[in-house]
């Protein structure tokens, strides 16, 4: 399922690229090129080949693990996205993880008692962390926490420039420093994390309380539920009756937010000057690097497939109706 | 003393239009009827006449915007009315046990059978685990659900219709109920399968002494099962009494266009059929809520209709009980 899913998404991918208007030429070339220099560059590059001729080459290298090199940072965009995969996934990781802790109990709280005043105070939170644009979120957290009140490091990065980084394990600072015991590493990564992470988990829990909230009340208006209620059950069996079974749905739904929040990641790294992927996938954009685009929407697709294989495990742990137990 | 009195029970909707105007759907207009122990009560009526309704009002089942206005219920000399909540939840699946209509829906997806049938005997009943298990076996059995012993671990989604209907039954079972309620018991189930259903629930009733209330819009299945029933219309039971007395001389206007309606008499061509929508329950006409639509309809009708015995134990609610040309 999955295989040709990628084959379409690398031929979708290098298409747009390539029809989308960019000109990596001119920008390699510089003003002052000449007719000649251009014409050298482009075939430097294989831009001169039939693009049928550039897609089998491109797909050729791909199944052999060869993503190609990108032109900016002149290394192979495979070593470029290893680099920052990780810190990636350690930003969505804690923005998401918190996003639904935060997210799960308040839509779930409202739908149990629609209508009443926390079900309100929920539905208007969660409309301002729909509402809010990311980036205006991380420059304004910037300007409360870093300029005004000096509470957090200024978003440059995931550490601080006067602590040296600890040696490269996962990426992850913050795991690293754990691991090789370098305490003011992990002290100064942990405060870089604070003001990115409560701004992904601001717009990530937004959609989760409007869920959570509308699968907890479907389900409890559920024969099922009406039904535990007729029988006498204690509202305390009812309540986890309806708990269970809003859980296939909630992790399904947060599977597919995950996926959704990548572009929304971009921004925020953006902002913060994070380095991870989102940051290396928006520039790549904006400077024409096609190799490296091609290589970051894969590498998007590819953490797709991974993020709904892992909602589909939890699924099949909880459901009996599903087919693969 | 009877098992189940009620007297007087209005339920209405009470909701809010766009211009926020209070809107009062009257959906339960002085239902009164009594329910003997051991007896089999049916009740019929078209969509909406207020059968089901009926129920959840009895039960303390109601979510807003329906709401008991007034009126008595008496079970076993408990007012339910006044009951508070905690106590009618102990009631509820004990000494008055349901069965409805969406059999596979209504079980829990998530928990296998036994673990249903047990949590709702220990919810009531308490005591060992192992005793309510062998109660669980004890009732598959009586409800006729075959090899049980392997069928306890199925899921719901793993059973038929009828297979997921029995197993309702059997949890209804599972607290020995004085009554048990039966909401369209058999409206999902193909007609082989309801025929064994019913002969099960009526099997049962007398087995174990329970009274039976059967909710249904078909008079055949009344005709069959019960010993006595309650015709229901626009929210009002406009005809009451032994089956045997009904059938053979319907004395509301609206039973006897019902009796005309089934295929056996519509092959013999008689009987009046009725004609227009139900009413608008946000609306109702006054007086009798039929006579918009009733042949013998005149002036009088305007005002309630008297509840008239005509024979017994035989009550109608129409100004003409009794009297209309037969």
């Amino acid at each position: 399922m999955a295989i040709p899913l990628l084959v379409g998404i690398v031929f979708v991918t290098f298409m747009l690229v390539r029809v989308g208007g960019l000109d990596p030429v001119g920008r390699l070339a510089g003003p002052t090129a000449t007719a000649e220099e251009f014409e050298m560059i482009r075939a430097e590059l294989g831009l001169d080949e039939p693009l049928w001729k550039q897609f089998a080459i491109y797909g050729g290298n791909v199944v052999r693990g060869d993503l190609g090199e990108s032109w900016l940072s002149n290394r192979p965009v495979l070593t470029d996205l290893k680099e920052r995969a990780f810190i990636s996934i350690e930003l969505l990781f804690w923005g998401v993880g918190i996003g639904t802790l935060i997210g799960v109990p308040i839509g779930l709280r409202a739908a149990f008692r629609p209508n009443g005043r926390f079900d309100q105070i929920s539905r208007v939170l969660s409309l301002l962390g729909f509402s809010i644009p990311t980036y205006w979120l991380g420059l304004v957290m910037l300007f409360v926490f870093f300029y005004l009140l000096q509470w957090a490091p200024p978003g440059i990065g995931r550490i601080s420039l006067m602590v040296s980084p600890p040696d490269h394990i996962t990426g992850s600072y913050l795991i690293d420093g754990l691991l090789t015991a370098r305490w003011g590493a992990v002290q100064s990564a942990a405060a870089h994390l604070v003001l990115p992470v409560i701004c992904l988990a601001i717009v990530s829990a937004a959609p989760i309380i409007k869920q959570t909230r509308a699968i907890a009340l479907e389900v409890l208006s559920s024969d099922a539920a009406r039904y535990a209620r007729a029988s006498g059950l204690p509202p305390k069996t009812v309540r986890r009756l309806v708990l269970r079974n809003s859980a296939t749905p909630v992790v399904t739904f947060v599977g597919t937010e995950i996926t959704g929040l990548v572009g929304t990641m971009s921004l925020i790294e953006y902002v913060f000057a994070w380095g991870g992927l989102g940051q290396y996938g928006l520039n790549a954009i904006v400077r024409g690097d096609f190799t490296a685009v091609q290589g970051y929407v894969l590498t998007l697709a590819l953490f797709s497939v991974i993020v709904f294989l892992i909602v589909d495990i939890i699924v099949n742990l909880i459901e009996p109706r599903s087919e693969l137990t | 003393m009877s098992l189940l009195e009620v007297e007087n029970l209005r339920t209405h909707f009470i909701s809010r239009d766009i211009d926020n105007q209070i809107r009062v759907a009257e959906a339960l207009n002085d239902v009164s009827f009594t329910l003997e122990a051991g007896k089999v009560l049916g009740f019929v009526g078209e969509t909406g006449a207020g059968k089901s309704l009926t129920a959840q009002s009895i039960c303390g089942l109601l979510r807003p915007p329906a709401k008991v206005i007034c009126g008595r219920v008496t079970f076993d000399g408990h007012d339910l009315t006044a009951m508070p909540a905690d106590d009618l939840n102990a009631l509820r699946g004990a000494e008055i046990a349901m069965v409805v209509q969406n059999p596979r829906t209504s079980l829990d997806p998530l928990t296998r059978i036994v673990d249903q049938l047990v949590r709702i005997h220990q919810a009531h009943a308490g005591g060992p685990l192992a005793a309510s298990r062998t109660r669980a076996m004890e009732m598959m059995e009586a409800v006729g659900i075959p090899d049980p012993k392997n069928r306890a671990n199925a899921w719901p989604h793993e059973l038929s219709g009828g297979m997921a209907q029995r197993v309702l039954i059997a949890m209804a079972l599972m607290n020995n109920p004085k009554l048990l309620i039966a909401d369209e018991p058999t409206t999902g189930l193909d007609v082989t399968v309801q025929a064994q259903i019913l002969d099960l629930l009526k099997h049962l009733t007398e087995r174990f002494g329970m009274a039976m209330i059967i909710i249904t819009h078909d008079l055949g299945i009344v005709a069959h099962y019960s010993d006595e029933i309650a015709v229901m219309f626009a929210g009002t039971i406009v005809e009451a009494g032994p089956v045997s007395e009904v059938f053979e001389a319907p004395g509301h206007p609206y039973t006897r266009s019902l009796i005309a309606a089934t295929p056996e008499r519509l092959k013999v061509g008689g009987g009046a059929k009725l004609g227009g929508q139900p009413p608008d329950l946000y609306n109702l006409p006054s007086g009798c809520a039929l006579r918009t639509r009733c042949v013998f309809a005149s002036d009088v009708c305007a005002t309630p209709p008297p509840r008239t015995r005509v024979g017994p134990d035989h009550d109608v609610n129409c100004h003409f009980a009794g009297d209309l040309p037969s």
